[in-house]
C-alpha cells in the first residue's frame, strides 16, 4: 500500500506493525522517516535532547534482516520510539545542568525489555527537571513546544516524549508519572497515556522522583498502542522492592468486547464543582457516548481536591527532597530555582505529616476497592480540571500552585497505585485538546483497556493530528 | 516564631539557607502546608480498637515482613 510520508509519520503502531509483518515496508523505511523529520522539526519542537542517528539506523537493518528471515517477534519489531531523558540509556541528563555528563553504564530494565521485543530507540526525549522542574523561556534548555500550537507547550513533565509523537517524530514514547506526568501531556497533545498498576512495570534504571509514587509508562496515538508497549515493559522484577510478583496478562484480549451492561463511575465529588465549564462540557459529552454504548453510569464518593492535594504534594516533595537534599546543599545552583524551591518545601514536611498522609492514602485506596468491587467495574472523570496545555512561559510558575485551586485530577492514581488512561476526547470551545481517565481494579488492566478502547472506536479524535 | 523564622530555622536543620527568592516561594507554601495538615487530620477515620491489628499497608516494611522483597 502506497502511503505519504506524512500518513506514514502519523501511523499506529497497530497498523504499521502489521504492515511490517507483511514486509510492505520495512523498519529501516520508517525510521529514515522519523530520523527526517527530527531533523527538520526538532529545532521548533525541541522534543528531543539527543538523537541515535547511526545506531538506530543500524538497529532498524538488524530488525529489517530478522524479519525478512522470518524472525518477526512481534507488534513492536521495527517500530522506532522515543525515551524520556530520566531513563538511564547512554547520555542521561534528566533535563538537569547538574547531569550533563552523566553517562549511563547500561540501559535501565524497561529499555531492555523494549529493545527484545524489537523497538527501535530513536533518542532521549525532554523532561521537566527531574520529572518536576518545569522550563521556562528563561531556563538553560527551551520548553517543548507542542506541534498543534507553537507558541504553547507540551505539558509534562513528560514534555518531549508527548512533544515527539505529536510532530510524528515517534511512533509511542516512555514517560513517567508521579503525578500525572504521562496523562496531562497526552491530554495536551490528544494522545493516550498510560499509568499501569504500581509494581506491574519495573522502575529500575529510572530516576526516581518519589518511590512510592512514580510510574513508568508509555505515551501512544491510540488505546491499543498502549497495550502493545505494556506488553513488552511488564513483569516482575525481583531488584525492584516494588515490582509485583503477578501474572501478566494479555493486555490486548478484551480490546473489542463491547461494554453493554458495563458500570462506569464517576468521581464526581472530586471534579463536579472545580472543573472549567469549556471543560466539563467536552467530558460530559463522552459520559453521554458511554451511555449510548450501553454502558450503565453511576456515581461514586471520592475524596476533593484540598484532600488529593494534602496528601499528594507534601508526599511527592518529601520523598523527592530525601533523593535531593545533598545535591541541593552542596550544588544547588545548577539546579532550576523552582526545582530548588520544591525540594526545600520537601524539607518542611514534618514526619508526622508524612506518615499522616500515608495512612490518608490507604483509607482512599480502600475506598477505591469498594467502590471497584461493589459499584462499578471501572472509574471515570477528566484529567484535568483546567485548559491546556498553557503558553509557553517566561518564568516557571514555581510554588505558587501550592495552596491555590489546583484542578489536576490525576494524582489520586498516583497515591492508590490504581491503573488508570487518559483517553482523548476532542476539543473545547478554545480548541484545546481535553481527556478523561479510566481507572480500573488493581492490575485490571485488561479491563480498563477495553472500556477505553470502546470510547476511542466510537469517536475520530485517535485519527486526528496536528499539521506539521 | 513567625512562618518566615519557621522556614529558615527548619532548612537550617538540614544545612540550607535560603534565599530572598527562595523564601518569598517557600514562606505561603509552608502556611498552605498547615491548611493541609488540618485537612488530612479532618479525613482520617479512626478505626475501633477491636480492629486496632489492621494496620494500614502504607506503615513501614517490618522485619519480618522483608521475605517479600527477595
Amino acid at each position: 500500500m502506497a502511503s505519504t510520508a506524512q500518513e506514514l509519520a502519523f501511523s499506529s503502531i497497530e497498523a504499521l506493525s502489521a504492515r511490517i509483518q507483511r514486509k510492505e515496508i520495512s523498519p529501516v523505511e520508517v525510521t529514515q522517516t522519523m530520523l527526517s523529520r527530527i531533523d527538520e522539526l526538532n529545532q521548533k519542537i525541541h522534543a528531543y535532547y539527543t538523537v541515535f542517528h547511526d545506531e538506530v539506523l543500524e538497529d532498524a537493518r538488524r530488525a529489517e534482516q530478522e524479519i525478512a528471515r522470518g524472525n518477526y517477534r512481534g507488534p513492536l519489531h521495527g517500530i522506532p520510539m522515543g525515551i524520556k531523558d530520566i531513563y538511564e540509556m547512554k547520555r542521561t541528563t534528566c533535563g538537569s545542568q547538574a547531569l550533563q555528563e552523566y553517562v549511563a553504564e547500561e540501559d535501565c530494565v524497561a529499555i531492555k525489555k523494549l529493545k527484545d521485543a524489537g523497538s527501535l530507540i530513536l533518542g532521549k526525549t525532554a523532561t521537566y527537571e527531574f520529572a518536576y522542574g518545569i522550563q521556562s523561556l528563561k531556563s538553560p534548555v527551551e520548553p517543548v513546544r507542542s506541534a498543534w500550537d507553537l507558541s504553547r507547550e507540551a505539558g509534562g513533565s513528560s514534555s518531549g516524549s508527548g512533544g515527539a509523537i505529536a510532530a510524528g517524530m515517534a511512533y509511542s514514547a516512555m514517560g513517567s508519572c508521579t503525578g500525572g506526568s504521562i496523562r496531562w501531556p497526552a491530554q495536551c497533545l490528544l494522545h493516550v497515556g498510560l499509568k499501569a498498576t504500581y509494581g506491574r512495570v519495573s522502575r529500575r534504571g529510572i530516576y526516581p522522583l518519589a518511590w512510592t509514587l512514580d510510574h513508568p509508562g508509555p505515551l501512544a496515538r491510540t488505546v491499543k498502542d498502549s497495550a502493545l508497549v505494556l506488553q513488552a515493559l511488564a513483569g516482575y522484577d525481583e531488584l525492584d522492592p516494588a515490582s509485583a510478583n503477578v501474572p501478566v496478562p494479555d493486555f490486548t484480549a478484551k480490546l473489542d468486547r463491547d461494554i453493554r451492561g458495563m458500570r462506569i463511575g464517576l468521581l464526581a465529588d472530586l471534579y463536579e464543582k472545580s472543573c472549567d465549564p469549556k471543560v466539563l462540557e467536552v467530558y460530559d459529552k463522552a459520559v453521554d457516548k458511554y451511555r449510548s454504548l450501553g454502558a450503565e453510569i453511576v456515581k461514586v464518593p471520592s475524596i476533593g481536591i484540598p484532600e488529593l492535594e494534602a496528601i499528594e504534594w507534601p508526599t511527592l516533595w518529601s520523598e523527592a527532597a530525601a533523593i535531593h537534599v545533598r545535591n541541593v546543599r552542596n550544588r544547588g545552583d545548577q539546579y532550576n530555582p523552582n526545582t530548588r524551591q520544591f525540594i526545600q518545601w520537601g524539607l518542611l514536611v514534618s514526619n508526622a505529616y508524612y506518615m499522616l498522609a500515608s495512612r490518608c492514602r490507604s483509607q482512599v485506596r480502600d475506598d477505591l476497592n469498594t467502590a471497584l468491587t461493589r459499584d462499578c467495574d471501572v472509574l471515570m472523570l477528566p484529567t484535568a480540571g483546567f485548559q491546556g496545555p498553557p503558553p509557553v512561559a517566561e518564568e516557571s510558575p514555581g510554588l505558587n500552585f501550592i495552596g491555590s485551586a489546583f484542578e489536576i485530577y490525576t494524582p489520586i492514581f498516583n497515591f492508590t497505585g490504581h491503573p488508570a488512561i487518559q483517553v482523548p476526547c476532542g476539543f473545547d470551545s478554545d480548541g484545546l485538546a481535553v481527556g478523561f481517565q479510566i481507572a480500573a481494579k488493581p492490575f485490571d488492566e485488561v479491563t480498563m483497556f477495553q472500556v477505553a478502547r470502546a470510547y476511542e472506536q466510537s469517536e475520530p479524535w485517535h485519527t486526528m493530528h496536528a499539521d506539521i | 516564631m513567625d512562618s518566615r523564622e519557621m522556614v529558615i530555622a527548619k532548612l537550617a536543620e538540614w544545612d540550607i539557607v535560603p534565599s530572598e527568592e527562595d523564601l518569598a516561594e517557600l514562606v505561603p507554601a509552608y502556611e498552605a502546608l498547615l491548611k493541609s495538615q488540618k485537612v488530612l487530620e479532618s479525613m482520617l477515620r479512626t478505626r475501633s480498637m477491636g480492629n486496632a491489628m489492621e494496620f494500614p499497608l502504607s506503615e513501614p516494611a517490618v522485619i519480618h515482613d522483608m521475605g517479600r522483597y527477595r
